[in-house]
C-alpha cells in the first residue's frame, strides 16, 4: 500500500510552504507542521519506525499542506498512513463511536427524540466529557426521527417517472441527522427533469473511519460502496454526493489511501455543485425566483481539495437576487470528529477564530457552506444559521 | 461554465494580472497549482539592476532601451513598466503594504548572507541603502539574531558585508537575544523556522502588555549606539512592517528586517496581501488544482481542463498563463526538449543540449537556460506550431528571452507583463 506515496515523497524540496498553510502548526505550535510531520518524518521512520513522533496525532487531515505543496507531494496521505502503521492512532470507545456514523445512526435515530433530549441535557454532557473525553461545551448532532431514506421510499414512485436518473449518495448525516439537504437535491434535480435513485445499500463513505484510524472497517465500506455503484451506474447515469469529504474521499482517498481501486468509475463520482454547474452550462435550468439575501460563502477544506469551489460558486452566483460574500478560504476548525476531542477544542477554536470574526463583522443574513461539520462549527460559535447551496437553490424554484 | 478571464498561475505575474481583470469588473478565476514562489521571495520588487557587465544600473528605466530585441520589457516600454508599478503599488497600499522607492534611482537592499542586491521597490520594514554609496552614514551595524534562529546567521551576515568595499570601514556587532528573554516557551526552539517563531513570539511575547517593551529594551541592549540594526524578517507575516516602525519609535534606531531562508515572512505578507486584494475585487481563488491542457480552435483557446476535474473544461474569453518557470513547474525540460507543459507552445531557440547551462553552475556566469520559456508576440500572444493564440497572454517567469537572476528583473518583469496582458483583455472586454 504505501510502495506509491514512498516514491512521491521524495518530491518534496524542503520549501516549508505546507506547514505555512497549516491551520492546525498556526493554532498550536506543539504540532511540528506537515513538512517534518510528513515527507522529512517518512524518511526517519524508514530508517526507524521508533523515530515516529507522538505529535503526528495533532493532525486534523484537512489537505490543506496538499493544496499549498507547489511540488505535488501527497503530505496529508504520508501523514494519514505514517499514523495508520506506527500505531498513531488512539482507537478508544470514544473514537469508536465517533467514526461509526452510520452505526450510531441507525442506533440514534429510532429514539431519536429521546436522543436529542438527553444529548443536550448538561450532566450527560458532563459524563460524555469526564468518561469519553467529548468535550461538553461542544453541541452535539441531532438525530432524525425519520431518516431521509424512508422519506424517499415514499417518493420512490415519483422518480422512477424521470427519463434521466442519477444516483444518490446520501451519507450518514443526511440520512440520520438532517434530511434536509437530501430532500432539496431531490426537489432540485426534479425541477431539472432528472431523477433520484438510491443505492440499494450505502455504508459510510469512511472519512470519520480513516480520521480515527479504522482503515480495515473504511476498506471495507469502500468494497461495498464501489460494487453498489458498479451496480447502479448500469441504470443511472453518474454518483452524486452532497457532502465534499464523502465525494472527495468516493473519488480520490479510496484509490490513495485505503488502496480500492475505482478508475473504472471515478469520471462518475460528482459532487452536487459540480454536475448542477455542468447542466446549467449546458442550458439544463430550472426558472428560479429571487432569493433577495446576503449571505457569506465558507469554503470546506476538502471541496477545495477536491476542486470543487468554482462549482458551489457557479451556483449560488446563478441565484438570482442574492448576494455573495466570500470568506477568506480559511479552515473553521471542525475537522469531521476532530473538534469534539476534548484534547483538540482549544486548537479547534483558535483554528475557526478567523472565520467566525469575519462572519460576525459583516452581518449577513445566512452563512452558507457544503460540509455539514462546517456548519456545526459556524452555528455554534457564531450567531448565524448555515444553509447549505442546496437549500437556497431549492427556495429561489418557483 | 464560461469566464471572461481565467489566469493560470498564482504568482506574482498572475496575481497582478488577476487583479487588473477583477478591478474591470470582468468574472475572473485564478487556477494556482501550489503557492507560489513568493513565498521564497524577498518582499522587494527588482526592475532591472544589473547589466551584461555586472555593473550596477542607477536608472532601470533609462536603461530598457538598450535591451537586447525579444526582451519582454522591449514588447513593453518604459512608460507601460512605470504603469504597471503604480497600479501594483496602489493595489498592495489597499491591502495594507507600503511599498517604497529611491525616486527615480534603484536603491540597494541587504540579503541574509550580507550581499548588497539592487532593486526598485520595497516593503518599509527593509532599510532602503542608497545605491551609488550603500554604507554611507554607516559606522556601526548590528546583527541581531533571535534564540538562536538557525536561518539567519549574524555572523555570515557580517562577513558578507564586510567583502564588499563600501563596508571596509563599517564596525559589526553580533548578538543573540535569548529565548528566555522574549518569554519564548516552544517545544525544540532549536527546530523553528521564521513564521514558526513568529507564532511562538506572537503567543509568548506580544499577546503580553509589556511583550513589546521587553522586545525593545532587548534591543537596544544589544543594538548599543548602532546606526543600523539588523534583525531576521520572523517578528510576524501579516503586521510586520509595522511591528518594525513601533519598534522603531521605542527603541530609537533604525531597524531593518533581512528575509530569511524559506519561508520568507515578507513574501508570504506579499502573497496573501495580493491574493485579499483579488477576492475583495471579487475574484475567485482556486488552490490546488492545475491546469493540464486546452482545447484549441485554430487562433483560439476555447477552454482548459484541470487535473482534479478534467470532464469539467473551464470556458473563458480570454487566458493569462503565468505558470512561472521551471521551479514553479510552468516550464520541464527533458534530455533533449523544452515545453511550457501545459499547451505546447513554441518555446524560445534552445541550443545544443550542452549549452543549456555553463559547465561551472556556482561560478557567477550565465546560464542558457535562464533565458529559456515562451516565445511571443509584441503583444505577449504565444505561437502553437508557429500560429499566434491572440485570446492566451503569458506573463512573467514562463516567458523567455531574459534573465531573471543576472538582470536582478524577475518582479519588474512579473509586475510588467502581468498588467499589460490584463489592460489588453480589459481594453477588449470592454471594446464588445
Amino acid at each position: 500500500m504505501l510502495n506509491l506515496i514512498n516514491t512521491s515523497f521524495d518530491n518534496c524540496i524542503k520549501c516549508t510552504v505546507c506547514t505555512t498553510r497549516c491551520p492546525v502548526a498556526e493554532a498550536n505550535p506543539d504540532y511540528p507542521g506537515p513538512k517534518q510531520a510528513g515527507p522529512d518524518g517518512e524518511r526517519l521512520r524508514i530508517k526507524n519506525p521508533e523515530l515516529y513522533d507522538e505529535a503526528l496525532k495533532h493532525c486534523t487531515n484537512c489537505k490543506r499542506c496538499e493544496v499549498a505543496c507547489p511540488s505535488g507531494v501527497h503530505v496529508g496521505t504520508v501523514i494519514q498512513l505514517a499514523k495508520a502503521k506506527h500505531g498513531g492512532f488512539r482507537k478508544g470507545p470514544r473514537e469508536f463511536i465517533l467514526s461509526h456514523t452510520d452505526l450510531m445512526g441507525s442506533l440514534s435515530s429510532p429514539a431519536a427524540p429521546v436522543v436529542n433530549t438527553v444529548t443536550r441535557l448538561k450532566p450527560v454532557k458532563k459524563l460524555l466529557d469526564k468518561t469519553l473525553g467529548i468535550d461538553e461545551r461542544r453541541t452535539l448532532p441531532r438525530y432524525t426521527g425519520q431518516t431521509f431514506r424512508s422519506w424517499f421510499n415514499k417518493q420512490a414512485a415519483d422518480q422512477a417517472g424521470f427519463k434521466r436518473k442519477i444516483s444518490f449518495f446520501h451519507g450518514c448525516f443526511t440520512n440520520y441527522n438532517d434530511p434536509t439537504v437530501g430532500k432539496n437535491l431531490v426537489a432540485v434535480l426534479n425541477a431539472m427533469n432528472i431523477g433520484v435513485d438510491l443505492l440499494k445499500k450505502e455504508k459510510c463513505c469512511g472519512v470519520p473511519l480513516i480520521a480515527n484510524g479504522f482503515f480495515d472497517k473504511a476498506r471495507k465500506n469502500a468494497e461495498l460502496n464501489m460494487s453498489q455503484f458498479s451496480r447502479s451506474l448500469a441504470s443511472t447515469e453518474c454518483v452524486i454526493a452532497t457532502e465534499p469529504s464523502c465525494t472527495m474521499t468516493l473519488r480520490d482517498e479510496y484509490p490513495e489511501v485505503l488502496d480500492v481501486d475505482n478508475t473504472d468509475i471515478k469520471d462518475r463520482i460528482f459532487f452536487a455543485s459540480a454536475f448542477i454547474a455542468r447542466e446549467f452550462a449546458r442550458g439544463n435550468k430550472p426558472e428560479m425566483k429571487p432569493v433577495k439575501l446576503r449571505v457569506a460563502y465558507h469554503s470546506p477544506c476538502h471541496l477545495i481539495k477536491a476542486g470543487g469551489i468554482i462549482h458551489t460558486m457557479e451556483l449560488l452566483n446563478s441565484i438570482p437576487g442574492l448576494e455573495v460574500i466570500m470568506l477568506d478560504q480559511k479552515c473553521c476548525g471542525m475537522s469531521g470528529t476532530y473538534g469534539f476531542k476534548k484534547e483538540n477544542y482549544n486548537t479547534s477554536q483558535n483554528i475557526g477564530q478567523g472565520i467566525f470574526n469575519q462572519i460576525e463583522a459583516l452581518g449577513v443574513d445566512y452563512v452558507v457552506t457544503d460540509c455539514e461539520s462546517c456548519k456545526m462549527q459556524v452555528e455554534m460559535n457564531t450567531g448565524h444559521k448555515v444553509l447549505h447551496p442546496l437549500t437556497l437553490l431549492a427556495q429561489s424554484l418557483t | 461554465m464560461k469566464y471572461n478571464t481565467i489566469i493560470i498561475g498564482g504568482g506574482l505575474a498572475g496575481l497582478t494580472s488577476a487583479i487588473g481583470c477583477a478591478g474591470a469588473g470582468l468574472k475572473t478565476a485564478l487556477i494556482s497549482a501550489g503557492d507560489s514562489a513568493l513565498t521564497f521571495a524577498s518582499g522587494s520588487i527588482d526592475v532591472l539592476g544589473i547589466r551584461p557587465d555586472n555593473s550596477l544600473i542607477q536608472y532601470p528605466f533609462e536603461e530598457i532601451s538598450h535591451l537586447p530585441s525579444g526582451h519582454p520589457y522591449q514588447k513593453l516600454g518604459a512608460e507601460k513598466l512605470r504603469q504597471s508599478l503604480n497600479f501594483f503599488t496602489g493595489h498592495l497600499a489597499q491591502a495594507g503594504i507600503e511599498m517604497i522607492s529611491h525616486g527615480q534611482q534603484n536603491h540597494n537592499r541587504l540579503t541574509a548572507l550580507g550581499a548588497v542586491r539592487p532593486t526598485w521597490l520595497s516593503q518599509t520594514g527593509t532599510t532602503p541603502l542608497s545605491i551609488t554609496a550603500p554604507a554611507a552614514g554607516l559606522r556601526r551595524v548590528a546583527i541581531i539574531n533571535l534564540a538562536g534562529f538557525r536561518d539567519f546567521q549574524p555572523a555570515l551576515v557580517a562577513a558578507g558585508m564586510k567583502k564588499h568595499p563600501e563596508f571596509a570601514g563599517v564596525e559589526f556587532t553580533i548578538a543573540d537575544i535569548k529565548a528566555e528573554t522574549l518569554n519564548m516557551n516552544a517545544r525544540n526552539a532549536y527546530e523553528l523556522r521564521s513564521l514558526e517563531m513568529a507564532r511562538v513570539l506572537k503567543r509568548d511575547l506580544f499577546s503580553q502588555p509589556k511583550g513589546m517593551t521587553i522586545f525593545a529594551s532587548a534591543i537596544q541592549k544589544a543594538a548599543g549606539n548602532a546606526d543600523l540594526v539588523l534583525l531576521p524578517s520572523a517578528l510576524a507575516v501579516e503586521n510586520g512592517n509595522e511591528l518594525i516602525s513601533e519598534l522603531e519609535q521605542l527603541t530609537g534606531l533604525r531597524i531593518c528586517e533581512l528575509a530569511t531562508l524559506p519561508p520568507s515572512l515578507p513574501g508570504m505578507r506579499m502573497a496573501s496581501a495580493l491574493k485579499k486584494r483579488f477576492r475583495e475585487l471579487g475574484g475567485l481563488l482556486l488552490e490546488g488544482d492545475e491546469v493540464i491542457s486546452g482545447h484549441f480552435d485554430g487562433d483560439k483557446l476555447l477552454s482548459v481542463k484541470t487535473r482534479l476535474n478534467p470532464n469539467m473544461p473551464l470556458e473563458a474569453n480570454h487566458f493569462v498563463l503565468a505558470a512561472g518557470s521551471f521551479f514553479s513547474r510552468g516550464l520541464e525540460s527533458s534530455h533533449t526538449r523544452l515545453t511550457d507543459k501545459t499547451f505546447n507552445l513554441d518555446v524560445v531557440e534552445t541550443g545544443h543540449r550542452e549549452q543549456w547551462s555553463s559547465e561551472r553552475f556556482l561560478n557567477g556566469s550565465q546560464h542558457g537556460f535562464n533565458y529559456f520559456g515562451v516565445e511571443t508576440n509584441d503583444h505577449l500572444n504565444p505561437y502553437q506550431n508557429g500560429n499566434t493564440i491572440d485570446n492566451l497572454y503569458c506573463a512573467g517567469a514562463v516567458l523567455g528571452g531574459f534573465n531573471p537572476v543576472a538582470e536582478a528583473s524577475a518582479g519588474g518583469i512579473a509586475i510588467g507583463t502581468g498588467w499589460f496582458a490584463a489592460s489588453q483583455i480589459v481594453e477588449k472586454e470592454s471594446g464588445k
